[in-house]
């Protein structure tokens, strides 16, 4: 918690009641909360450099779309975009044009506060490739190509490896099925799109105890996949 | 060329029969130098009647006076006048005359009768095929039959049929693309009537057509016969042929006025039709929308009466509320704001399958899968009910939009927990059955009336068993609509033993032979 207090955040959403909700709670967490109630008003408060951006895709003077565009040509933060249900399209194209993650509204409190956290946790982590990853059970060896879940070694395919390794490559951030086929598959990939939730449904199989309660491979209905470091 | 020759046919007639005569002439004369035959001047009877049956009234009747005269100048005495010598002579030729023009008339007669007689065969012909090409229930298909029937019933080059409503008009035709270019039928204002039906109550119009373009290589002297189609006094469209003869028959005339009639009766049927559609639909938007309301009025209210009052007690002041107290009043709070949300998806789902904007975005997936996610997902809805999953190990992938049958799902498994006591088991199963997947949704409820069993699909249809908290009735209606996207069907039945069991199915496809994967490292 404590490299995260006094981080900056800028809000861009006209929705007084959300804007009202996310200062307090964020507010009374330590960080320091910037508004921005429409698309102008954001690229004039962006020059500031904040360290995260919160993006309501809903604005109403700008598309949504275009400004994380703007945004990402003029810095790195993360951008969690804030957008409702039945708009898996539009987030969908936010995370390919660049936003780091997303929430449905209506969101809770908790949801708001994970998402922020591990969204800044990654700033300080984005490129660095660790040789060994871990979490809560799971090492992915990279060097030695071994992965194991509690101490037993798993089998996996080429296909699973390779698309396990890049969930950990994105860990706690949504990978949307797009990027999954790019990093797997490279830019040529065919046939697959057509197999890829087959081939993370088996390493999903051989990877999890109860598939009902993953532990590491979350689904994100319409959108893609997350690698979970932390208890859901 | 054929153009050409249909042109002169007339003069070629008057010319085969003149042809004729001087043929029999010719006979005649290489008969009589061997020997002298009585009445062989019945010889020329033969061209007569030829030119009768073959070409027409006014040739034969050439035809007979040109053998009368010639068979004066050859053959009676005095030969190469007109002269004749002997009076017995004469009355034999005034009797050939006569005998040659009323024989011809006859012939000529019986050639018009058996025309006519085609020609109402080709009309009633022709007539049947449109009326019943005008059956088709779509009149765009309707008119383009009837088009292409008229061209060729009538043999012309073009015909178009072009109909006229709220100022724009609607072209169908038939026939060769570069005539019907330079066919100009919109403007009928500047069209001039034809002299020939200007008596009949349906006025004609004529127009000679202008050259096709500038390079005028064929110099055909094409000709717009338009007939105006109309119902009820008002004109809807025009009716009109291309042909190349300068001079329609009257039987043409005839048909294309019976046609034009048809067709404005059909297309003024077609429109009713429409218009009776379009009452229909906006009846329908207009029963869903009170549907809608009645819906919004009652099961809004309730959870947003419960967060009003919850969120007003959390404000009293004279009250002093236990941790536990004020913990349940925000629970509730946050619970029917949740519950509120959910009623909006599918109102907004319900309301994108109702404007048909709502296409699966498929893509391969293991229904397992699926399955685990969604019920782990329901837990704390399911959290009183005894939830099992029984999904074979060996369920092929399946062709589907994950967030659609996610929602389907959801909605069952959320139906089932809501109508049922705690305690009491929900079980999801998935199966392979004839080419299709099925999943089922059993509760050990109190099953669903038999009278409500064909209408729990139906859009904020209550059920009024149990006095069970009720949902908005859509949930169902927007998993039906969802599946029925994807090709499948959903269905209920009431299991002998107690429960209900709704089940949904999934069509599956062959899924095209995958690649042998060659990831990266």
């Amino acid at each position: 918690m404590s490299p995260q207090t006094g981080a900056r955040i800028l809000l861009i959403d006209d929705e007084p009641a959300i804007v009202r909700a996310v200062r307090a709670n964020l507010g009374s967490r330590g960080f320091r909360v910037d508004v921005a109630e429409s698309g102008s008003e954001a690229l004039d408060r962006v020059e500031s450099h904040p360290d995260l951006i919160l993006l309501d895709l809903g604005l109403p003077d700008l598309d949504g779309l275009d400004l994380i565009r703007t945004l990402r040509s003029r810095g790195r933060a993360p951008i969690i975009v804030l957008s409702a249900r039945g708009a898996e399209r539009d987030k969908v194209r936010a995370l390919d044009l660049g936003a780091d993650d997303y929430l449905t509204k209506p969101f809770g409190v908790e949801e708001l506060l994970a998402r922020i956290r591990v969204a800044l946790r990654h700033t300080l982590r984005t490129g660095t490739d660790e040789p060994v990853f871990r979490a809560r059970g799971l090492i992915v060896d990279v060097e030695h190509r071994r992965v194991t879940v509690d101490g037993e070694e798993l089998h996996l395919t080429p296909t699973e490896y390779a698309l396990l390794t890049a969930l950990v490559r994105h860990a706690d951030h949504v990978v949307t099925d797009a990027m999954l086929l790019q990093e797997v598959w490279g830019p040529e990939y065919g046939d697959e799109d057509h197999y890829l939730h087959v081939y993370v449904a088996r390493l999903r199989k051989k990877l999890e105890r109860d598939p009902q309660k993953p532990r590491y491979i979350a689904t994100e209905p319409g959108i893609g996949y997350r690698l979970l470091t932390e208890e859901a | 060329m054929l153009e050409e020759m249909r042109r002169l046919a007339p003069l070629r007639g008057y010319a085969a029969a003149l042809a004729a005569v001087a043929l029999v002439s010719v006979v005649i004369g290489a008969i009589e130098a061997r020997a002298h035959v009585a009445n062989i001047s019945m010889l020329y009877l033969l061209s007569v009647l030829a030119a009768a049956t073959l070409v027409g009234r006014w040739p034969a009747i050439v035809a007979s006076i040109a053998s009368f005269l010639a068979f004066d100048w050859f053959f009676v005495e005095p030969f190469h006048t007109l002269r004749v010598a002997d009076p017995n002579e004469w009355f034999a030729l005034v009797v050939f005359l006569i005998t040659a023009i009323v024989t011809s008339q006859l012939a000529a007669d019986q050639r018009e009768r058996a025309r006519e007689a085609a020609d109402r065969a080709r009309d009633a012909t022709l007539l049947f095929e449109v009326a019943r090409v005008l059956g088709e229930p779509d009149l765009a298909i309707a008119l383009a039959s009837v088009a292409e029937r008229v061209r060729q019933g009538l043999r012309v080059n073009g015909v178009v049929v072009e109909l006229e409503e709220d100022g724009a008009s609607q072209r169908t035709t038939a026939g060769d693309v570069a005539i019907l270019a330079g066919a100009e039928i919109g403007s009928l204002a500047a069209w001039i009537p034809s002299p020939r039906s200007a008596t009949g109550a349906g006025a004609r119009w004529i127009r000679v057509m202008n050259p096709h373009g500038s390079n005028t290589s064929t110099t055909r002297d094409e000709r717009v016969h338009a007939v105006p189609l109309q119902t009820g006094g008002r004109r809807i469209g025009t009716l009109a042929i291309i042909r190349a003869s300068p001079e329609p028959r009257s039987a043409d005339d005839r048909i294309l006025a019976s046609v034009a009639t048809q067709l404005a009766g059909a297309i003024e049927r077609s429109r009713l039709r429409q218009r009776a559609t379009d009452a229909e639909v906006l009846r329908r938007a207009d029963e869903l929308k009170n549907a809608l309301l009645g819906a919004v009025s009652h099961d809004l209210r309730t959870p947003l009466a419960s967060i009003v009052a919850s969120a007003g007690s959390l404000r009293q002041t004279d009250v002093r509320w236990t941790d536990a107290e004020r913990e349940s009043f925000l629970a509730d709070i946050e619970h029917e704001a949740r519950r509120l949300s959910r009623i909006v998806s599918n109102l907004l789902d319900l309301s994108r399958m109702e404007s048909g904007t709502l296409h699966p975005e498929r893509s391969w997936y293991d229904l397992a899968a699926l399955i685990d996610d969604v019920v782990g997902r329901l837990r704390p809805l399911t959290e009183e009910h005894q939830l099992e999953v029984h999904v074979p190990e060996d369920l092929p992938p399946i062709s589907l939009d994950y967030v659609e049958i996610d929602q389907v799902l959801s909605n069952l498994i959320e139906n089932a927990a809501r109508h049922t006591r705690p305690g009491t088991a929900i079980t999801v199963s998935a199966a392979i059955e004839g080419g299709e997947a099925i999943v089922d949704v059993a509760d050990d409820g109190p099953g669903v009336p038999s009278e409500a069993l064909d209408r729990v699909f139906e859009p904020f249809f209550r059920g009024s068993s149990g006095g069970a908290p009720r949902g908005t009735g859509l949930g169902l209606a927007v998993a039906r609509g969802l599946v029925e996207a994807h090709g499948g069907r959903i269905s209920v039945r009431n299991r002998p033993e107690g429960g209900a069991v709704f089940r949904f199915t999934l069509p599956i496809e062959q899924p095209a032979r995958p690649r042998t994967a060659a990831p990266a490292p």
